[in-house]
């Protein structure tokens, strides 16, 4: 996966990943929480992508010292958290000529 | 419930299933467990959701199984969530292109070709002569725009079907 725009849902899950690793209900609960219950992942549709961010380096298994099965956790690699920021950056620059254009058209 | 949920994860590739089926279930009944202390409103569309995410997200992983990410990406993503990322940087190659013209170019150089010599030589045995050929460009390329069309057609309906068409997405960013 290279770096580049990402989906809100993606997006999100890295975001949840920034403060601490997590494992997969804890992503799913972070994300609805995080968007106001807006978006609600499904198992498969959050597998998806973080067997994506895995094969792309974004994310890396965190292995928790009382882990049980079906428990893995996921954290954030450097890679991904430096990909992050440019991301973050992109949207800064974007919602900053968005909110000129649209001052401007109000002017 | 977590019987079908198990039973659904068959369809995901055996190396998918190895490395997340363990994990998918575990979460899967903490969400389940989550959802039916809200009511059954919200047991329907978790029971939906999930079991889209998982029809979408086997057939996808079957996709790249057979085809690789490359081959995905050309058709863009089953479900809209698990699309990663846009491919705004493809571009139609332009020697694709030349080399298209190029191809066309020659094959009516070469029926032309075939014309003069097609009249050049005397038809004086009807066994042996050359056989005469009714030349169609016209109506082969015809032919060839309404299939392309009909797939182009065909290929829309289906992204419609699956919400990924331009026009939704298209709305879906205005909203």
């Amino acid at each position: 996966m290279e770096p580049g725009p990402l989906t809100e849902p993606v997006l999100l899950i890295l975001l949840s990943l920034v403060e601490q690793p997590r494992h997969g209900y804890s992503i799913l609960k972070d994300v609805e929480e995080m968007s106001n219950g807006r978006v609600k992942l499904s198992t498969g549709t959050l597998y998806g992508a973080l067997c994506r961010l895995l094969e792309g380096g974004w994310i890396e298994r965190f292995q928790e010292t009382d882990a049980t099965r079906g428990r893995q956790a996921y954290r954030l690699s450097r890679a991904g958290r430096r990909n992050l920021q440019a991301e973050v950056g992109r949207l800064k620059q974007l919602s900053r000529l968005a909110s000129l254009r649209v001052a401007q058209k109000e002017v | 419930m977590l019987a079908l949920y198990r039973g659904l994860l068959y369809l995901y590739p055996p190396a998918y299933r190895r490395e997340f089926c363990v994990e998918m279930t575990a979460v899967f009944e903490e969400a389940k467990k989550e959802a039916w202390q809200r009511g059954v409103v919200e047991q329907v569309v978790f029971c939906a959701r999930e079991l889209g995410g998982l029809a979408g997200g086997a057939l996808e992983e079957h996709m790249r199984v057979v085809g690789g990410s490359d081959f995905l990406q050309m058709f863009g993503s089953m479900s809209g969530s698990r699309r990663l990322r846009m491919r705004s940087e493809f571009r139609f190659p332009k020697a694709t292109v030349a080399l298209m013209t190029i191809i066309l170019a020659a094959v009516v150089w070469t029926i032309e070709k075939a014309k003069a010599i097609s009249a050049s030589v005397p038809h004086t045995s009807q066994q042996v002569g050359p056989i005469s050929v009714q030349f169609t460009i016209v109506p082969t390329l015809v032919l060839v725009l309404i299939i392309a069309g009909t797939a182009g057609a065909i290929g829309w309906a289906v992204l419609f079907a699956l919400r990924r068409s331009g026009v939704q997405r298209f709305i879906g960013f205005k909203g």
